[in-house]
């Protein structure tokens, strides 16, 4: 085993996962709401950008936004649908209304694309980089610089911006946000469209790295669901602290011991982690997320 | 004093599940008014801010007409009651715990900037106004203690433009001495051109700054009437003033 290279593995996989589960956690941090459906719109990302790059031969710089666009209009629309169970906090029946979307976003799929897999080819996956006995890709390193990019963004935006200074209102008590004029509903919807795009940017980055199918999706609600409460729900910095820590994890353990059990690893892991820190990693003493 | 009602309620009712919790035919603060509603636990004094405002932590069905400043508000959900000027600092929760003072006093909504109709108080209007919040700037608000909050609550609301102001159980929790402190500064504003309708169970505070006095029983008023007169009253010398009236 090459310890470097998986280190690097570890480094890009982890922004990769980072990248992923950051609209859930924004979402569950603001929303107080999950969406078992993230996984299928990782899957619509990926395969709309595909098809602006395959079939429209769009630039890749034009397909990315597409996707980004196309993950909006789910999230709006997944979000108009579920408005009042979203004002109620019915989380069972928002769990299953989520899970029944990404079927029927998963159906569609298969209807529009096909049902057999798909390369996504950008400009940056085939070309290679050889440093010494290292490998990676520049699309790897696109990803890398994209996810803190996105991170460093978006944690200034909820810190220091008036849009984020609602979302945290919002996320803190929603009702004593209306109070201070604050449109809770518009929040809610402008933070399910955010999800949208934010996990169609992660697929447009992320899914060129393996084959893409319409089935997918699965593994990336998984994913998301260990780094968000890894990180303490709600946590930006702890999303990114906890992607990046699963990828070099998953990376370390499928050398050192078996790919095959990576995820149960990661699991197990993650129930230790909760026995010891009930509220993730990314939670001070006084409650207060990073 | 002018007399045209800044806040008016008509035909006010809000059930929970079928059982009316308020009914009121009619309540008005005026231009300048400091009017006080008074009552016992559950008369539903709370439940007539809330409802005024359109807001609640159940569901409630509320009826009736509300209007601010000659407009019907009746049909506008809660933020928007707001952003036309109507403000209520709830009893309990008044602040963001997470956010430190600074960004509690942080105007969260555009407000209209109508000139002197809806004055927007600056931040350093509100540290003079309340010189400990400038002290605790950088203080979260699960740090501040029970006063403070309140002071809180009050000053984030003036930074949002009101033109009438639903202050609920402002006395609640707080020392005596600060029970006095905050409902001067409420006396002070309305002095300075603020409407305000309080909720107060601590009768003996509040009529000594209010103008008018409504008492509120089982949900409906059965009193009201100028502070001076109201204090001589019966059913509020003997239930709340410990007075014993031959």
């Amino acid at each position: 085993m090459n310890f470097t290279q998986q280190l690097v593995n570890g480094i890009v996989l982890g922004h990769a996962y980072a990248l992923i589960a950051i609209g859930w956690t924004v979402l569950l941090g603001v929303a107080r709401l999950v969406n078992f459906g993230h996984g299928q719109m990782y899957m619509l990302g990926a395969f709309v950008t595909w098809y602006g790059v395959s079939r429209l031969e769009l630039p890749y710089f034009v397909a990315i936004p597409l996707a980004m666009l196309a993950g909006v209009a789910v999230g709006y629309v997944m979000q108009r649908v579920m408005l009042q169970l979203t004002l109620k906090q019915d989380l069972v029946s928002i769990m299953i209304v989520t899970l029944g979307f990404g079927y029927v976003l998963h159906g569609a799929a298969a209807l529009f694309f096909g049902s057999t897999g798909q390369i996504l080819e950008t400009p940056f996956s085939t070309k290679d980089i050889y440093w010494g006995d290292l490998w990676f890709t520049y699309q790897d390193i696109a990803i890398v610089i994209a996810a803190i990019l996105f991170f460093a963004a978006l944690k200034y935006v909820i810190d220091r911006t008036r849009i984020g200074r609602l979302a945290r209102m919002v996320a803190e008590d929603p009702q004593l946000a209306q109070l201070a004029g604050v449109n809770v509903r518009r929040v809610y919807l402008g933070v399910f469209a955010f999800e949208g795009a934010a996990v169609a940017l992660a697929a447009a980055l992320v899914a060129p790295r393996t084959p893409i199918l319409t089935s997918m999706g699965f593994d990336e609600v998984i994913i998301t669901f260990v780094v968000v409460v890894l990180g303490g729900i709600g946590s930006v910095t702890g999303s990114y602290v906890a992607g990046l820590a699963l990828g070099l994890f998953t990376a370390f353990f499928g050398a050192f011991v078996s790919p095959a059990y990576a995820t149960a690893a990661a699991f197990a892991v993650l129930i230790a982690v909760l026995v010891i820190r009930p509220g993730g990693l990314a939670v001070s003493p006084g409650g207060r997320r990073a | 004093m002018n007399t045209r009602p800044v806040l008016e309620a008509t035909d006010l009712k809000i059930a929970y599940g079928g059982n009316v919790a308020l009914d009121v035919p009619r309540i008005a603060v005026r231009e300048r008014e400091l009017v006080g509603v008074v009552g016992a636990n559950g008369a539903g004094k709370s439940t007539l801010v809330n409802g005024l405002l359109g807001w609640s932590r159940g569901s409630p069905k509320v009826s009736g007409k509300i209007m601010l400043d000659g407009r019907d508000i009746s049909n506008l959900p809660p933020h928007e009651r707001v952003r036309s000027g109507l403000l209520l600092i709830p009893e309990g929760k008044l602040v963001f715990a997470q956010m430190s003072v600074e960004e509690n006093l942080a105007a969260s909504v555009d407000v209209p900037t109508d000139g002197q109709r809806r004055r927007q108080y600056s931040i350093d209007e509100i540290y003079a106004l309340f010189p400990r919040l400038y002290e605790r700037r950088h203080h979260l608000g699960s740090q501040l203690s029970g006063g403070e909050r309140q002071m809180l609550g009050i000053a984030r609301a003036l930074r949002l433009s009101p033109r009438a102001l639903l202050l609920d159980e402002p006395s609640i929790g707080l020392a005596p001495r600060l029970v006095s402190t905050v409902l001067e500064t409420v006396r002070s504003l309305v002095d300075s051109g603020l409407t305000v309708l309080l909720v107060e169970q601590n009768v003996r505070a509040a009529i000594e700054v209010v103008d008018r006095l409504v008492l509120i029983e089982r949900g409906r008023i059965i009193a009201e009437g100028p502070a001076s007169e109201m204090r001589g009253d019966p059913r509020i010398a003997e239930a709340y003033l410990g007075a014993h009236v031959a």
